[in-house]
C-alpha cells in the first residue's frame, strides 16, 4: 500500500472535482460557523451569568459580640466550601460607608453609630442557590448573629436562566450538528458519486475497498480543514467587525477562555471530523454498492 | 480442477426474479486457450462473465477461477481474484483526467507496486500494445482503437493468467476491430487464456478459435465457420 499514492490521489481528487469539493466545503463551513458562533455567544453568556453570580453577597449582621466571638464566627464561615471570601466590616467602617454613600445628609444623625458590624460573604461562582440557602439557614441560628440577608430571589432567577441557557444551547448545538451532518454526508455522497468511474476502474483492476476509500478520506480531511479555517475566519470577522458595527450594544464578545486558539482549534477539529466521518460513511456505502460492469 | 484449467463452472444456475438465465451450466477454459462466447442479447453472456469476476453469485453450482473458489471466497479476497484477471469492456472505462501512462500505472499503483517497477512495467505494456509514443496523450486525444489498446495495456499490467473481454470491438470500426483482434491473438500466443464475448461473427470467422454459444441457459460449442453474419 503506497502512502504517497493515497496522499497524492487525495489532493488530486480535490483538484479534479472542484465544484463538488466546493459544495462539501461550504456545507461543512456553514455547520462549523454556526456552531462556532453559538459557542462564542454561549460562552460569553455563561461568563456573564457567572460574573453576576459572583456579585451575590451574603451579609451576616452581628450582635454586639467580643473579638474572640467575631474571630470564631469568621472561622466558621470560612469552613464552608462554597465560601470564597469573608470580609469583616466593623461598626465604624459601616458608618463610614454609610456617610460616603449618603453624603452631607448623613450629618443629620450626628455621631450616633447605629449600624451593626457585619461579615460580607462572597460565594464561589459554582455555588448553587440551594447550597447558599442551606448555609444561610444554619448561620441564622448561630450565637452572636443578628440577621442574615441575601438576594435569594435574584440568585434563583439567575440560576434558572442559566440552566435554561445551558439546555437551550445544548439542544440547539445538537440540532445544528445533526442537520449539518446529514447535509454534509449527502453533499460528500454526491461528490463521491461524481467519481463512480474512478471507483469502478479501481475495483476492476483489483484495488481493495480500503485502498479505494483512503484517498476519499484524505480529501474529506482536506475539505474539513479548509472549511474549518474559513469558518474561523468568518467568526473573527463577524465578532470583531460586523457585530460591533451593526449591533454596538453587544460590543466585542471575547473568545472563550480569553484565547482565540481554543475556539479556532475546536472549529478546525470539528471541520476535520465532519469531513472525515462524512467521507468515510459515504465512501464505504458507495464503494460497496458499486458494480464494476 | 486440473492444473491446466483456469476457469471451471460446474452445474451453475443463475436466476433473476424467477427467470432462469444460466441453467445447470458447465464450462471449462484451459490455460492459454482463446474462446469466444456468443449468444443473442439477453442470453446471459454478461452474467456469465460477472460470475467469473464475482460481480454476481450463482444460485447453485460452483465457479473456480485460477485457485479461487469464487462463490465461497470471503469478500476481502475478491480484489485478489480480480488481479488475476485482465478485464476489458466495450466502453473502455479509462479515466479521462489522466494521461495514457497514468491510466496504465494506476492498475499497478492500486496493487501497491513500487514506483520504479511501475514505470518499467507501464512502458513494457504500452510497448506491447504499440502505444509507447503516446504515453503522455490524454484519452480524448486517442482514437477508439487506441483507447481500447490502452485498456488492454492496463489489463496486462498485473500479469494476469486470464483476460476477460466483453465486446472489446463493440465500439470500433472494422479496421480498428481487426487490429484489436490481432493484438489479442498476439497476447494469446504468449500463453494468456482469453475469454471474449462478441457479437461480431465476421471477426470470429477471420480469427477462428474455440467458440461457445449460450442458448437457453446452456453452453454449446459451435464451429466458427457455421456462424452467419448478423
Amino acid at each position: 500500500m503506497s502512502f504517497s499514492y493515497v496522499l497524492r490521489e487525495g489532493f488530486a481528487g480535490f483538484r479534479r472535482a472542484r465544484l463538488s469539493s466546493i459544495s462539501s466545503i461550504v456545507a461543512i463551513m456553514l455547520a462549523v460557523l454556526l456552531l462556532g458562533m453559538l459557542a462564542r455567544v454561549s460562552f460569553n453568556a455563561f461568563e456573564l451569568a457567572q460574573a453576576l453570580k459572583q456579585e451575590v453577597e451574603v451579609e451576616v449582621f452581628l450582635q454586639d459580640v467580643d473579638q474572640s466571638r467575631t474571630n470564631s464566627l469568621r472561622s466558621s464561615l470560612e469552613e464552608y466550601e462554597i465560601v470564597e471570601t469573608v470580609t469583616y466590616v466593623s461598626k465604624e467602617e459601616a458608618m463610614e460607608e454609610f456617610r460616603r454613600e449618603f453624603g452631607p445628609e448623613s450629618e443629620l444623625l450626628g455621631n450616633v453609630n447605629f449600624l451593626p458590624a457585619k461579615f460580607t460573604v462572597r460565594t464561589t461562582p459554582d455555588a448553587a442557590a440551594a447550597e447558599i440557602v442551606g448555609m444561610v439557614e444554619s448561620i441564622r441560628d448561630w450565637r452572636g448573629v443578628d440577621e442574615v440577608v441575601f438576594n435569594q430571589a435574584g440568585l434563583e432567577l439567575l440560576e434558572e436562566r442559566l440552566n435554561m441557557l445551558i439546555i437551550a444551547g445544548g439542544a440547539l448545538t445538537l440540532f445544528i450538528m445533526l442537520t449539518a451532518m446529514v447535509l454534509v454526508f449527502n453533499t460528500i455522497r454526491l461528490t463521491i458519486y461524481a467519481k463512480k468511474n474512478l471507483i469502478k476502474a479501481m475495483k476492476l483492476v483489483g484495488a481493495t475497498n480500503n485502498f479505494i476509500k483512503r484517498p476519499f478520506l484524505v480529501e474529506g480531511v482536506l475539505q474539513g480543514l479548509i472549511a474549518g479555517l474559513l469558518a474561523s475566519g468568518l467568526v473573527w470577522l463577524i465578532f470583531n467587525y460586523l457585530i460591533p458595527v451593526y449591533l454596538p450594544i453587544a460590543g466585542v464578545l471575547s473568545w472563550p477562555f480569553g484565547r482565540w486558539f481554543y475556539l479556532v482549534g475546536a472549529m478546525l477539529i470539528l471541520g476535520i471530523f465532519m469531513g472525515l466521518m462524512g467521507s468515510r460513511w459515504a465512501a464505504k456505502k458507495f464503494i460497496k454498492e458499486t458494480s464494476i460492469a | 480442477m486440473s492444473d491446466d484449467t483456469v476457469i471451471e463452472l460446474r452445474n451453475v444456475t443463475v436466476q433473476f426474479d424467477g427467470k432462469v438465465i444460466l441453467d445447470d451450466l458447465d464450462f471449462t477454459l484451459k490455460n492459454g486457450e482463446f474462446c469466444y462466447l456468443i449468444g443473442t442479447t439477453g442470453a446471459g453472456k454478461s452474467s456469465f462473465l460477472k460470475l467469473i469476476y464475482r460481480d454476481l453469485l450463482p444460485n447453485y453450482g460452483d465457479v473456480r477461477v485460477n485457485d479461487f473458489q469464487v462463490p465461497r471466497m470471503p469478500d476481502k479476497q475478491v480484489p485478489m481474484l480480480r488481479r488475476s484477471l485482465g478485464i476489458v469492456f466495450q466502453d473502455f472505462q479509462l479515466l479521462p483526467d489522466r494521461n495514457v501512462y497514468d491510466n496504465v500505472a494506476f492498475a499497478l499503483e492500486v496493487t501497491g507496486n513500487k514506483r520504479s517497477f511501475i514505470k518499467q512495467r507501464v512502458l513494457e505494456c504500452l510497448s506491447m500494445v504499440g502505444l509507447s509514443h503516446k504515453h503522455s496523450n490524454m484519452p480524448e486525444d486517442l482514437s477508439g482503437g487506441e483507447q481500447q489498446r490502452v485498456v488492454i495495456a492496463r489489463a496486462l499490467a498485473n500479469e494476469p493468467r486470464i483476460m476477460l473481454a466483453d465486446e472489446p470491438t463493440g465500439n470500433l470500426d472494422p479496421e480498428a476491430s481487426r487490429s484489436i483482434m490481432e493484438l489479442l491473438q498476439q497476447i494469446n500466443n504468449r500463453g494468456m487464456a482469453i475469454l471474449m464475448v462478441t457479437h461480431n461473427y465476421d471477426l470470429v470467422r477471420q480469427f477462428p478459435n474455440r467458440t461457445a454459444k449460450l442458448i437457453d441457459g446452456k453452453m454449446v460449442d459451435v464451429q466458427p465457420e457455421s456462424l452467419r453474419t448478423i
